[in-house]
């Protein structure tokens, strides 16, 4: 069976797109408890600032992806500073919170749509192929296995962080409580905002990695946001290396899932799952 | 609730109703339909997707409708009357369009709408026109569904019966594939054309295997994939969207997949063809027939080149836009700005000149021509020859 | 004036859509973003059994809404043992799952291709009949919200908004209020689906998608939860915003994007400044 090959890939490459995706957003839930949605527009930045520097002010690539990451970061602790950290201070609940993060993901999206037109985009120019490598009989691009190797990076790196740097062990505590963090003499407040900051700049990252591999649109942030919400519960919500679980399980079922069935149903399988461990686990397969 | 609260709200709803009953009553002066001899410009509706997925389709359209108008204008008008469009935005959607029908009908007292383009805004704006007894001339609808639909409806584009069809028989008849994939966004236009070519398809004794997908989806690594284990003799893309189409050629390359392509009139985009011309050479598609002989074909391409600067995208339907503006002028010369009398002029069209060849329309509102095989070579489109005729009604400009 | 009248029928659909989300949303607390799967069931059922069955029209609102009853039934029974979040997200995902049914199920619901030439009973086929017959079920279904509110199953249900363990102690299944007002509100979404079919006379998949459940919540938010004029008053003001914008003449294509820049700013300073809206009692 020849196609099998080619789905195992094509699951790895969805899966390493939804972990990078998952990352962040884990790391901003285990701390402030709300699904901050958005967290997807911060990958459309840093997939929009890529684009807005190389193709219109001809800046070199190697400038362009550190630039865009640092926008997506920055404005991602804006979101908080502005608006998320005065809803916390008033004990909003978390629905607020969500509905805010609604109302801040749609306008970041309109907005960006009227700058740069809702028309797609593509970061890599025309029709170059990028160099595709053979994996046993299915093939994968040079690029996807860059995203794979970021999103392995990256879950390594914040896992070192968070277990061995005293941020690391500050962003934990904050999670586990934000109260006792606080009497602790933990600058609540602070650590939160640099977790936005990395928890951003890594959707960032996320959004032009999928603007080099799939392209641009005003309209991405939603469809990956939630993938990469599906894959974070799936994996245990707020667990690190259960959200890259999640991802990977995501990816294969979906990959696989269309293979008996037709492909128009493949949302509906991501959301099917997804319910279907809210029902029996909800916990997730890893218990934080 | 306080009472400061109260006031506030009460006072918002004065304002926007205001507001409304304003717009209203500045735009509306005539009431009854005219003859062309009032010196007051002479108001049509046009209903187009200026924001949305088809924008890409609907910004050109206004274009051309505007560069048309310039020239009817320019010409005399109507009688000396000037004629004047107003634009409204159907973003491809059924409700939303017909909201701008029924603004069109109602505030600017239209009696002819040049729209919808995409179906949906069609079917959906019909009932409102029709109730109004306003005419809808749509230049660029395709859905089947829309044949002899409503005496207040005709269109100078083809239906997608003869896409399909013809797709279908140079597949069998010429190309000997007998086992076509086809990868199909869900969308109605898509959707009508691979029903079409499957029935011909499948009627002629070929086999074919689908996978759909939603206009949102990004990732048909999987479908293609499946697709490609079926080893079938080549791949049938019946797209609409541009950003999918993207996607799709790209996904196709990435897996080292080149198979023989067929593509809808997708592909007639220029941007399409000049970025990927090496993975679409050979690759077969439909378009509604352009002439480059043809004067008035000719005319209409370097007039849009002078004005925007640009080729004219989407050349299929830029000549059915473009004469649907000189018929509304012929129509309303013959009998006036009647909606009524207008829908029943549109039906006894026959053998008008157009940049999109000769028209005739038939009683069922339908424009009875067809489609023609293309042959992408070189990022060009280029005629394909051997196309057996097996009982087509297109009369093959050359 | 037609067109006032147009715009009133849009509005008295979108304001029943209103009421019966309100109902779920602010009596529960609960953020249930599946409407639009309920409103899409009652449309479709409309258009299905008009147009190949050619029942009349309130026959076929009748089975929209007996159909969307079951099935909010059974979603409600799975979405019931959800709280906060998680409740959202499963009801996201009933959305897009009844969306992916609309779209793919082809041989009943014509798939993209949508449903035209809908019978409009005619009785109303008048704009200004049409609108009175919207306009007098929205009573209906005002009063009824009102009366359910007042009633006391709509006490308890505000008791389990406040404190559901302090109800549970007193021996209350909230799981059963919950999932009976999560029907109710459903089924009153397939009314205002049954109307909206009748008067477009053509539907497709596009209108009952995630973003139609946002918008409507949108809706209750601004309006004010837990508060039926103020749902009415948010369909008002979110139906008239566009038509607004349609006149203020910004360039067209940036139109559209600017009215979702403001529907964002809107939520975010609503939850800012005011998070229990124009006219509610309750914040989320």
């Amino acid at each position: 069976m020849s196609i099998i090959p080619q789905l195992i890939v094509n699951s790895i490459i969805a899966g390493a797109i939804y972990t990078l995706v998952a990352l962040g957003f884990n790391l901003i839930y285990s701390t402030t408890k709300f699904f901050n949605l958005a967290h997807g527009a911060m990958a459309v930045v840093g997939g929009y600032v890529v684009f807005s520097l190389t193709r219109q002010l001809d800046f070199s690539l190697w400038l362009s992806i550190p630039v865009a990451i640092l926008v997506a970061g920055v404005i991602g602790v804006l979101s908080d500073l502005l608006l998320f950290r005065k809803l916390r201070e008033r004990k909003a609940s978390s629905m607020i919170l969500l509905v805010a993060s609604l109302g801040l993901f749609t306008a970041i999206q309109a907005m960006i749509a009227i700058l740069f037109t809702s028309q797609f985009q593509t970061l890599t120019t025309g029709a170059s192929i990028s160099t595709v490598y053979d994996v046993f009989g299915g093939a994968i691009t040079q690029t996807q296995v860059v995203i794979l190797a970021t999103g392995l990076l990256i879950m390594a790196g914040i896992g070192l962080m968070l277990k061995y740097t005293k941020l690391g062990k500050a962003i934990q505590a904050v999670g586990d409580d934000e109260e006792v963090a606080k009497i602790v003499g933990i600058d609540t407040n602070k650590v939160i905002a640099i977790v936005f900051f990395i928890g951003s700049a890594i959707a960032g990252v996320a959004g032009l990695l999928v603007g080099f591999d799939t392209g641009l649109e005003p309209t991405m942030g939603l469809a990956l946001l939630l993938k990469g919400i599906v894959a974070a519960i799936v994996g245990g919500v707020g667990s690190l290396y259960g959200g890259v679980l999640g991802a990977f399980l995501l990816g294969f079922v979906e990959n696989f899932g269309i293979w008996h069935l037709s492909g128009e149903w493949k949302d509906a399988i991501a959301f099917v799952l997804l319910i279907l461990f809210l029902i029996f686990r909800p916990q997730g397969i890893v218990k934080k | 609730m306080s009472n400061g609260t109260k006031t506030l709200l009460a006072i918002i709803v004065i304002l926007i109703l205001v507001w409304i009953g304003y717009a209203i009553v500045k735009s509306s002066p005539g009431e009854a339909p005219t003859t062309a001899t009032s010196t007051e410009a002479l108001k049509i509706g046009v209903i187009l997707p200026l924001t949305g997925d088809a924008a890409t389709y609907g910004e050109p359209g206004r274009n051309l409708f505007a560069l048309a108008l310039d020239e009817v204008n320019a010409a005399g008008g109507v009688n000396g009357q000037m004629l004047e469009f107003i634009y409204e935005d159907g973003k491809c959607n059924g409700p939303v369009a017909a909201s701008a029908a029924q603004k069109l009908v109602a505030i600017d007292k239209v009696q002819i709408i040049i729209g919808g383009f995409c179906s949906s805004e069609s079917l959906a704006s019909i009932p409102v026109a029709e109730s109004a007894k306003v005419a809808m001339f749509s230049p660029g609808s395709s859905s089947p569904d829309l044949t002899g639909r409503s005496m207040y409806f005709f269109r100078n584009y083809p239906s997608d019966a003869s896409q399909g069809k013809i797709l279908a028989e140079a597949a069998f008849n010429d190309k000997k594939w007998k086992t076509v994939a086809m990868l199909q966004e869900q969308t109605d236009f898509a959707l009508g054309i691979r029903k079409v070519f499957e029935t011909r398809f499948v009627e002629l004794g070929g086999k074919i295997i689908t996978e759909e997908f939603p206009s949102t989806a990004s990732d048909f690594r999987s479908q293609l994939s499946k697709l490609r284990a079926a080893k079938p003799d080549a791949l049938f893309l019946s797209l609409q969207t541009f950003a999918p189409t993207e996607k799709i050629l790209k996904q196709l390359s990435d897996q080292k997949w080149a198979p023989n392509l067929l593509l809808s009139d997708v592909a007639t985009s220029e941007e399409l063809r000049t970025s990927r011309a090496s993975q679409l050479e050979g690759a077969l598609t439909a378009e509604f027939n352009t002439d480059p002989s043809n004067p008035k074909f000719s005319q209409m391409t370097s007039a849009y080149k002078a004005k925007y600067g640009v080729d004219v995208p989407y050349q299929g339907y830029a000549q059915t836009e473009y004469d649907a503006v000189y018929m509304v002028r012929d129509g309303l010369l013959a009998v006036g700005n009647s909606g009524e009398k207008f829908a029943a002029w549109g039906r006894t069209i026959k053998d008008w000149p157009g940049a999109s060849g000769v028209i005739t329309i038939g009683p069922d509102g339908d424009r009875a021509a067809g489609h023609v095989v293309k042959v992408i070579k070189a990022g060009k489109l280029e005629n394909y020859s051997a196309v057996s005729a097996t009982a087509t009604s297109s009369p093959v400009v050359q | 004036m037609e067109y006032l009248i147009h715009l009133a029928i849009l509005f008295s659909i979108y304001a029943i859509l209103g009421v019966g989300l309100n109902l779920v949303v602010g009596y529960t607390g609960l953020l249930s973003v599946t409407h639009a799967a309920f409103y899409g069931i009652g449309a479709y059922a409309t258009a299905i059994l008009s147009t190949v069955y050619d029942l009349n029209f309130f026959v076929t609102m009748l089975v929209g809404v007996v159909i969307s009853g079951v099935v909010s039934l059974l979603i409600g029974l799975v979405l019931s043992r959800f709280d906060g979040d998680y409740y959202a997200l499963a009801a996201l995902g009933f959305n897009i799952i009844v969306y992916s049914i609309f779209l793919n199920w082809q041989s009943v619901t014509r798939g993209p291709l949508g449903i035209p030439g809908i019978d409009r009973p005619d009785f109303v086929s008048a704009n200004w009949a049409f609108l009175i017959m919207s306009a007098l079920f929205l009573i209906a279904i005002y009063y009824l919200a009102q009366y359910l509110g007042k009633s006391s199953f709509g006490r308890v249900l505000k008791a389990i908004r406040e404190d559901e363990r302090a109800i549970q102690v007193f021996g209350y299944q909230t799981h059963y209020y919950k999932l009976m007002i999560f029907v109710i509100g459903a089924m009153m979404a397939a009314v205002a689906g049954s109307i909206f079919a009748a008067y477009i006379t053509f539907i497709d998949p596009s209108t009952f998608t995630l973003n139609e459940s946002i918008f409507l919540l949108a809706i209750i938010i601004l309006g004010g939860l837990a508060n039926n004029k103020g749902a009415i008053l948010g369909a008002l003001f979110l139906i008239l915003l566009p038509e607004m914008l349609r006149f203020v003449g910004f360039p067209t294509d940036i139109a559209a994007q600017m009215r979702q820049v403001v529907y964002g700013l809107l939520l975010v300073f609503l939850m800012l400044y005011r998070p229990q809206g124009l006219m509610g009692e309750y914040e989320l």
